[in-house]
């Protein structure tokens, strides 16, 4: 089952084993520079807000009730990553798809776990997904745009503009490969940053609410390779959700509640000597990229081929204070920059 | 008070143990208090407790709930106030009704999100 929990989706499977607890997080960011170079990690800069669409039903299109789920508001041009955290360790397969599409294999959605290639990531072991795998060791990050707009990899793949969104599916390890580690002591929390207040938002907004991902610039990111057999996931209880992601410009309208602040670009955020991130772990090995992924147009490519402006701006950067994380991260070690 | 005070001052020294930054003085500077005020409140000797915001402060800082910080100095949070507030007989008749349940019982009361057809 799903619950939602401070702006997490909680995978929970008690049934199971009580240590099957796995937390999904939709990460704030900043949008790196669609310029022919690979970026390092560009920081979190908060959860998403997370609600459930039930919540709104008079509010939301007819479409995102019967999908269920949740939403989270997303400006035109905004990135975003999705953050993974097991609390005791137990580990799931989790499979990620934007538009219904596979967002490690291109491939469109299936209800199961695959390999060759492999279409889900695990956690522990993967920290975070930034966006559609397009090579070893690079992915496109994922950044929102109007769905019907053409950017996202559905659009371009199926030709309709049908889902938007996000798509997570979670299995669980069986219970009974499950070796719960020692008890460790418990950890002291970092400093949180407060958020800063929300503006109002200005002007009409669009007809319909619904984003999709397109493809930003690159980053350097792995997604590691499952050395486990594969019926050693436990395909038969496996959780699933809809995220919708809903124009910020209307959020206030469909939840009475404001957005979050519009994220600082690229330049501003490093100009200001912020940190980016590195993360090592050499020991595992990294899937092959998305074929499929890699021939679609990101959304810059797409703007200069259409004449059509896509994106407010995509001035390149040199991050010149990158903090390298080890894989295993320890307390305190966080993907973090406040601005 | 007595009971708040505590609970704090063993939470700190315990964090104390092994880092220095949970010194009294360290700790007042990062929740925004001075010294002396968190000395007497760890000692239970404030007349009344601390407001939410450093109560809330000192609990994420000391990695403690923040709803059994507030309890224990007799307050409930905002949040929960107002969603009671909002809709005062619903709330009022659900926790009335599970003042007494045992723990599972109000546990297996969970929200879930809703997968539907896609």
């Amino acid at each position: 089952m799903i619950e939602l929990k401070n702006d997490r989706l909680v995978f929970a499977f008690p049934e199971l084993h009580a240590d099957a607890l796995l937390e999904v997080e939709f990460q704030r960011t900043l949008r790196i520079p669609d310029d022919g170079r690979t970026y390092p990690l560009p920081p979190g800069r908060g959860a998403f807000p997370l609600r459930h669409v039930d919540d709104f039903a008079r509010e939301v299109p007819a479409d995102w009730l019967r999908h269920g789920g949740v939403l989270l508001p997303m400006y035109q041009a905004e990135a975003m990553w999705l953050k993974f955290r097991a609390p005791h360790g137990y580990p799931f397969a989790v499979k990620v798809a934007a538009g219904k599409i596979n967002a490690v294999t291109g491939k469109p959605w299936d209800d199961g776990l695959g390999r060759d290639p492999q279409n889900y990531v695990v956690h522990p072991g993967q920290p975070w997904l930034d966006g559609y795998v397009v090579t070893k060791g690079t992915i496109r990050q994922f950044v929102a745009m109007p769905l019907g707009a053409g950017y996202s990899a559905e659009e371009q793949i199926t030709g309709r503009a049908e889902f938007g969104g996000l798509q997570i599916q979670a299995f669980p390890l069986h219970a009974g490969h499950w070796n719960p580690p020692p008890p460790v002591r418990r950890a002291r929390l970092p400093f949180q940053a407060m958020p800063a207040a929300a503006p109002a938002a200005a002007g009409r907004g669009p007809s319909r609410p619904d984003m999709a991902l397109g493809m930003g610039g690159s980053m350097k990111q792995d997604i590691y390779r499952d050395h486990r057999p594969l019926d050693h996931w436990d395909t038969a209880n496996g959780s699933r959700c809809f995220v919708h992601l809903a124009n910020a410009m209307v959020w206030r309208q469909i939840t009475g509640q404001a957005p979050p602040t519009v994220p600082p670009t690229a330049k501003e955020y490093t100009q200001a000597g912020l940190p980016w991130f590195d993360y090592y772990a050499h020991h595992l090995e990294a899937v092959e990229g998305s074929a499929t992924l890699a021939s679609l147009h990101s959304i810059h490519e797409m703007a200069e081929m259409t004449g059509q402006p896509a994106l407010p701006e995509n001035a390149s950067v040199t991050p010149a204070h990158v903090v390298p994380l080890r894989a295993g991260l320890k307390p305190g070690e966080v993907r973090q920059g406040s601005f | 008070m007595k009971e708040l005070g505590e609970y704090l001052r063993e939470r700190r020294l315990a964090l104390y143990e092994t880092d220095r930054e949970f010194s009294v003085n360290r700790v007042a500077q990062r929740v925004g208090v001075t010294p002396s005020y968190l000395s007497q409140v760890e000692r239970g000797q404030t007349q009344s407790p601390p407001s939410e915001e450093r109560l809330v402060a000192l609990a994420d800082h000391l990695g403690l709930d923040r709803d059994v910080l507030l309890a224990l100095a007799g307050k409930i949070a905002r949040d929960l106030r107002d969603t009671i507030v909002r809709r005062p007989q619903l709330f009022a008749q659900l926790l009335r009704e599970l003042r007494d349940a045992p723990d599972h019982a109000v546990l297996r009361l969970v929200r879930e999100v809703r997968d539907g057809e896609w």
